[in-house]
């Protein structure tokens, strides 16, 4: 659905509601995605919808209905039903006005590319060729996908508020498998067209090839290079403290006060819709216009990201970063971003005398949520390095590790990538990170 | 409610498109979530999604397409994709994946409930959240309190090209509360019913069985008190797990690596694989004799309970691990038909919109004969630990650690002071085979998970671990924490 049928549902999913405050937020969505493994497509699928949001405020009561059907009654019933659930909710004293804001940001460049939202089965299927062509070269098996997708977004409310953007996202990400080894690669992108399968597939394919016949070394204190699909695996798990909620909560590493040192002087953190690597939306899911802010700068935090609510709660500024209603968990910094630093990433291997380089983590948890202390696996191309190059491959470890001191003891490569999974998308250099703890090994 | 003409016009364009096989899957899912936070009711919502999902199978490729347009023109359009999708895969065949169901019900199934959550008045739900939120605040140390309600009411209608008519009408049902206390520059977090609340198939008395307004009281002094709790020290001891932790060691150590995608490289560059691989099935010595882990997706409450799974197999029981050793998988027709079995029925889609897949469903530690507290009899130095607060394991399913909210030590056979920040790890066989007791069926609860992610593009699922408390020996305790 197009941004003017959207724009047009909206207005009349206004006109139904006798709210004091009425939002409609209307997302349309087209996902399709192709995997593979063993050098075969084995799952592939087309996904589309389009859904209706309601918020209805009513003296500080709030109700939230959603619905897919969008025929006239389904539409007043939807209404109706969010104004049903607003009067039997209890008042709540701190829910301020829904945002007035006349004029939406401007969308930045490329967000959105015709290529990647017509992009058909075919497509993808040539992507999927080109990667398996690399694997057979190799001798190699390999499993990953290829996805293409759009999605549209329009936020108006009875305060005056419109706001529309529409948007694509396009990645691959390839796992290649050896005998006793494997390797991994990815590239995400707005436009499809900007993504060379064939080129992330050798990458990972090389990974796969150079950590053949795996080491065991000894689990301890290592200096690591993350690689940035590793770090921001990693950094993913800093994100929830940058909310005015958990710091007001005192769950946040922040709760101890902002314009303090946490981090390390060469340690920059973002929050830039508009970076060129992965350009979004310039405002949030209440409309309001997202600011592109500093929220670590030089190692001093300097900001924590609101929302209406959070903003009214604690008298700060709104810094547009609701996610949509109902919303229990507070605003979210979704385009996050860390400066790079002055060495290539090359460089900073070269300069390491032993160490560890790190293609990705897997399954990341918080073991300790006030000292950010989390644990994980390293997984698909984990290298030993001595004297500045890569001395083979070693099996996998797992790492228990404040992600503070981390970032207290860390250099930065001088390029950026963007990277990501289901549920976050960031721009991250590479990381060399010195006393990172492992406390114990796999025989794989 | 059915939906038969336009599934015959989805299929028939289907297969006059070339399909050699289809079936259609329409869904209407209604969700409702209510949160309060601090005194205030920060999400009360409603949710209504219909559409349908179509999977076409062409030269043993598998195409799917999925769609809310459930008009003429919407349904032949979203037809005609799946068999585009399809199509577009089978150019690139090398290895057949697709195998079609080997035959077709028709029939209906309604899940069992004691009250239809229908009947309780959204201000009765509201009043019993905010009760319940209210006596967590034991101390002005817990800054956050939480409690919440899900419910879940799934009908779906699954139609086949060989003649299945599959409607079922599905309810899920879960509840929690939680405090985090706040202090001295720690922050401590207790939840209730296990680490996410209780959650099942069925109605209301899902929701009275939780007892949150019982319990909330404790669970805020519990928080405040894990403030000043010792550290869990690190070491090598025995321990004791509660039920919902056993439920998760289960789900992460048992009902992942027996997906038997996972196992055949299917999710290998997400989920990962498996160490439970064919070659080791029949063989493996999994965990220690008296563990037997059954899948029972026909399980009064379960909360993966339902006659048929979403490629139109019939529920029904099989073991994964019978006495210790590996003797099955969870299977979709697709693998069954690799390993010359038949599929167990742990097919499923989160909704209309998602293809489905292998899911862990019921998987069912079956209870001992000790009662529990007859489990720290025999332990002269160890740890009793419960609710899980942090888990992780390979993408092997081998090397895991898993931190619980709360602990206490155990010494002589007595539970003795609190611990706070207890973490555990292991190597799954080794530990499983470290299990010397499990408690009997007075412990033994239907735990369910609505949280499980799997898949790319990745789907929640919602999944069953029954389980009682259970005991371990020489475990390694500790890791996480320095000093």
């Amino acid at each position: 659905m197009d941004k003017a049928h959207r724009e047009e549902l909206a207005g009349r999913v206004l006109a139904f509601s006798g709210a004091d405050q009425t939002e409609a937020l209307v997302s349309s969505s087209k996902s399709e995605l192709t995997r593979f493994t063993h050098n075969a497509i084995h799952q592939n699928v087309a996904q589309s919808d389009i859904s209706l949001s309601v918020r209805a405020i009513i003296g500080g009561r709030t109700g939230v209905a959603r619905t897919n059907v969008l025929d006239e009654a389904a539409l007043k019933a939807c209404v109706d039903r969010a104004i049903a659930l607003a009067k039997l909710a209890p008042v709540d004293p701190q829910q301020p006005a829904l945002p007035a804001v006349a004029r939406a940001p401007q969308t930045p460049p490329g967000a959105y590319e015709t290529s990647t939202e017509q992009a058909t089965p075919q497509r993808r299927a040539g992507m999927c060729e080109a990667m398996f062509a690399v694997a057979d070269a190799g001798g190699l098996w390999s499993a990953g996908y290829a996805t293409t997708g759009a999605s549209g977004i329009t936020i108006a409310n009875s305060n005056g508020t419109l706001a529309s953007f529409d948007g694509t996202d396009a990645g691959v990400n390839i796992k290649m498998n050896a005998a006793d080894s494997s390797g991994y690669a990815e590239a995400y992108r707005n436009d499809v067209a900007a993504i060379d399968a064939g080129a992330v597939a050798t990458v990972s394919a090389k990974k796969a090839r150079a950590s053949a016949h795996p080491r065991a070394v000894e689990p301890g204190e290592w200096t690591v290079i993350l690689e940035p699909a590793a770090f921001g695996e990693l950094f993913a798990y800093l994100t929830g403290h940058f909310s005015a909620q958990s710091f007001d909560e005192g769950s946040s590493f922040l709760s101890d006060g902002l314009d303090k040192r946490y981090l390390g002087d060469n340690v920059t953190i973002r929050d830039d819709y508009g970076h060129p690597l992965a350009p979004g939306m310039p405002f949030d899911y209440e409309g309001q216009p997202t600011e592109r802010l500093a929220i670590v700068e030089n190692g001093v935090a300097r900001s924590i990201v609101t929302d209406s609510y959070w903003a009214h709660k604690l008298q700060r500024e709104n810094t547009g970063h609701a996610p949509p209603a109902p919303n229990a968990y507070g605003p979210h910094a979704v385009h996050l971003v860390v400066d790079p630093g002055s060495k290539p990433a090359a460089q900073l291997i070269a300069e390491t005398e032993r160490g560890l380089l790190i293609s990705r983590f897997w399954y990341i948890r918080t073991v300790d949520q006030r000292q950010a202390i989390v644990t994980g696996m390293t997984r698909d191309g984990t290298f030993l390095i001595e004297n500045g190059k890569i001395a083979g491959g070693v099996r996998n470890m797992r790492f228990n590790q404040s992600l503070l001191e981390s970032l207290r003891h860390c250099e930065f490569s001088s390029e950026l990538e963007r990277t990501g999974n289901y549920d976050y998308s960031m721009v991250v250099p590479t990381a060399k990170i010195r006393a990172f703890t492992f406390s114990s090994g796999t025989d794989f | 409610m059915g939906f038969d003409a336009q599934a015959a016009r989805a299929l028939d364009t289907s297969s006059s498109r070339g399909a050699h096989y289809a079936d259609i899957r329409f869904e209407i899912v209604r969700s409702e979530r209510i949160e309060v936070r601090n005194g205030v009711v920060a999400s009360l919502s409603d949710s209504t999604s219909r559409g349908y999902g179509i999977r076409a199978l062409f030269e043993g490729a598998w195409g799917f397409a999925a769609s809310s347009d459930s008009s003429d023109a919407g349904l032949d359009r979203t037809a005609a994709r799946a068999v585009e999708i399809a199509r577009a895969g089978a150019a690139l065949m090398r290895t057949r994946f697709g195998e079609p169901p080997p035959r077709a019900y028709v029939d209906t199934f309604a899940t069992p409930m004691h009250r239809d959550p229908d009947d309780v008045s959204l201000d009765e739900r509201v009043k019993l959240l905010l009760e319940a939120e209210a006596a967590l605040h034991a101390g002005s140390a817990v800054r956050v309190g939480r409690a919440w309600l899900d419910l879940w009411h799934t009908d779906k209608f699954f139609y086949s090209t060989i003649g299945s008519n599959i409607a079922q009408s599905i309810r899920q049902t879960g509840s929690g509360i939680q405090a985090m206390a706040v202090g001295d520059g720690d922050a401590q977090t207790r939840t209730f019913p296990g680490d996410i609340g209780l959650y099942k198939s069925g109605g209301w008395e899902i929701v009275e069985q939780a007892a949150l307004v019982d319990n909330a009281q404790r669970i805020g002094e519990e928080a405040i008190a894990l403030l000043h709790a010792p550290q869990c020290p690190s070491g090598t001891t025995d321990i004791i797990l509660g039920g919902s932790q056993v439920s998760l060691q289960i789900h992460e150590s048992c009902g992942h690596p027996a997906e038997l995608d996972r196992v055949m490289g299917w999710e290998a560059n997400f989920s990962g694989v498996s160490f439970l691989g064919v070659d080791r099935l029949n063989s493996l010595k999994y965990g220690s004799d008296i563990v037997t882990i059954q899948i029972d997706n026909t399980l009064p409450e379960g909360m993966a309970t339902l006659a048929y799974d979403d490629e139109g197999t019939k529920s029904g029981v099989s073991d994964i691990v019978r006495d210790g050793v590996l003797v099955g998988y969870e299977m979709s027709n697709d693998t069954a038909r690799v390993i010359g079995r038949t599929s167990n029925g742990c097919v499923r889609a989160e909704s209309w919109e998602f293809v489905p897949m292998i899911r862990m469903c019921n998987l069912n530690l079956l209870p001992g004969d000790l009662p529990f507290e007859r489990l720290f009899d025999d332990v002269k130095d160890g740890i009793y630990m419960e609710s899980n607060r942090s888990w992780s394991i390979d993408d092997h399913r081998l090397n895991f650690q898993f931190g619980c909210e709360i602990s206490w030590e155990v010494k002589n056979g007595k539970r003795g002071r609190m611990l706070k920040n207890p973490t555990y790890a292991g190597v799954t066989p080794a530990f499983w085979n470290s299990c010397d007791a499990v408690a009997d069926a007075d412990s033994w609860v239907a735990w369910g998970t609505p949280n499980c992610g799997k898949g790319e593009p990745i789907q929640t699922g919602r999944t069953a671990q029954c389980a009682a408390p259970a005991r371990f020996r020489n475990v390694e305790v500790g890791v996480g924490y320095r000093g």
